[in-house]
Order: structure tokens, then sequence, then C-alpha cells
């Protein structure tokens, strides 16, 4: 039997007890066993296969990633900004042709990174620099301070692995089928 | 979209509430002890994770579209799992 979603299922566990933070404690249970029910991995399995079939029969890799990607940012509803920006950048591209204009993209000027004195602030400046670096690999947070920018994240990991877990599951599963149903002059190579 | 800002700039102590929950998304949380890490740390496993599951989904797209270009449509095995899906 093939089951694409045969996922743990189970939901993590975050343990924070300042009542400041009731309102992300209770979000943050929401991100981690969002991703990781077996119903949003058929959700998304569904759509994975709908977009595949989509691409026409013989995708190219970055074809068939396009898709895995838009059919996870579906997935995610458009909740997230990860998401939004997912699929819009689809509909950007196809503008863009059509406008026949390039994007240009800003010049990351790196600044100079003075030596500070005091070790709080050259830690600082480290977060800092990681953050950006975070914000470049997240789609559509580049400019995100640093709080949003981390629930971003934190989404898109949970989401990501999920997408790795069924596009593994489905690629043994079209091997397997591969596998089984190949006629044997075909198989044999001399 | 409501914007949380208290006195212009950020608590640290969300920073370290979020970090914290970040953490227990990486496959490092899964190890046993030493579950202190520094914000740094933290930060640059994520990129570093993030980035092999780009890697890992880009190798799994060269391993989809070689599957599709090389499978028989009037297979069987095609059949199959269309329809175990529906």
């Amino acid at each position: 039997m093939i089951s694409l979603g045969g996922g743990d299922g189970g939901g993590g566990s975050s343990s924070s007890s300042s009542s400041a933070s009731r309102k992300s404690s209770s979000r943050a249970k929401a991100t981690q066993t969002k991703w990781r029910t077996g119903t949003q991995q058929k959700i998304y399995g569904r759509r994975l296969l709908d977009a595949l079939r989509a691409t026409g029969g013989a995708p190219q890799p970055r074809a068939v990633k396009a898709a895995a990607d838009s059919a996870l940012a579906l997935t995610a509803r458009g909740q997230t900004r990860w998401s939004r920006a997912i699929l819009l950048s689809t509909c950007r591209r196809r503008v863009l042709v059509k406008a026949g204009g390039k994007i240009r993209r800003r010049h990351h000027r790196r600044p100079a990174k003075a030596a500070a004195l005091e070790p709080a602030a050259l830690k600082e400046r480290k977060v800092k620099e990681r953050l950006r670096v975070l914000g470049r690999l997240v789609p559509g947070c580049r400019k995100l301070p640093a709080p949003a920018l981390l629930e971003e994240t934190a989404d898109y990991v949970a989401a990501l692995e999920m997408q790795v877990k069924t596009m593994r599951a489905l690629a043994d599963a079209l091997a397997a089928a591969q596998l089984s149903s190949a006629s044997p002059p075909e198989t044999e190579r001399s | 979209m409501s914007s949380r800002r208290s006195r212009g700039g950020v608590s640290e102590e969300e920073i370290n509430e979020l970090i914290s929950r970040l953490q227990t998304l990486l496959p490092s949380a899964r190890r046993r002890g030493g579950s202190q890490a520094s914000t740094t740390k933290l930060l640059k496993e994520t990129c570093s994770y993030i980035k092999s599951l780009h890697r890992e989904v880009d190798d799994l797209s060269d391993r989809l579209s070689d599957l599709m270009a090389t499978m028989d449509h009037n297979s069987p095995g095609a059949e199959i799992i269309r329809s175990l899906l529906r």
C-alpha cells in the first residue's frame, strides 16, 4: 500500500510559561502541528500531483521545483508572508515578460564592520548579520523586522520539511511503480 | 497587519522567545542535553538547515523530473498512483 502521508503526526512540545508570550506560544503549537499533520501532507500531496500533471508530462527540474513550491504556497493558504511571496513571484514573472523589463537587483553594500569595543555590541551585530542572511533565504522576508522574520522562518522550515518528505515519498512511489511495471527487455542492458 | 512595536524597538525577550521556539524545530533540538545555544549559533544553524532543505528539494525535483520523463503514461504504475490518491 503506497501512502504519501506517512508522517509522525505528533505535535512539537513548546514550553513557554511567560504571560507575554501567550499569543506566540499558541501560535507556535499551531505552526508545529499544522505542517506535521497527516491532513496537510495529503492536501499537499494532491496539490503537488495536480501541479505536476499540469506541467505536461516531461517537465524540466526547474518546472518541477516551481510546481512543488507553488503547491506548497497554496497549501499554506496565503496566511504567511513567504507563501504569498511565492504565489506572487509566479505571477510577476509573466507580467515582466509582457512588459519586457528586467528585475534589477539592488546592490547589497556590505557595511564596513568597524571594530566594536564592547562584546555585547559585537554580538548584536553578528546577530543582525545572521538575521539578514536568514531574511534572504525565506522568500519575501528581506525587510522584515526580527520577530516577524523568526515567525515566518519557523513556519517556512516546518513547511519545507513536509515538502521534502512528500516529494521523497512520491519519488519513491514512482520509482517502485516503474520497477514493478517495467517490462524485462527494457530493463536488460548489455 | 498590526505591528507590535513597543518603544520603537523589539525587546530581547521576545527575540529569545522566538529563537527558542525556532530551536525546537531544528534537527539539533532532538539531541539530548545541551539545549542551550547562543543566538548566533542557532541562527547560523537555521540558515544552513534551510539551505540544505532547499538542496534536497532541488535534488528531489531532479529525480522527479527524470522519473516523469521515463514514465510511460499507459503503464499501470502511473494509474495506480493516481487512483490511490483520489
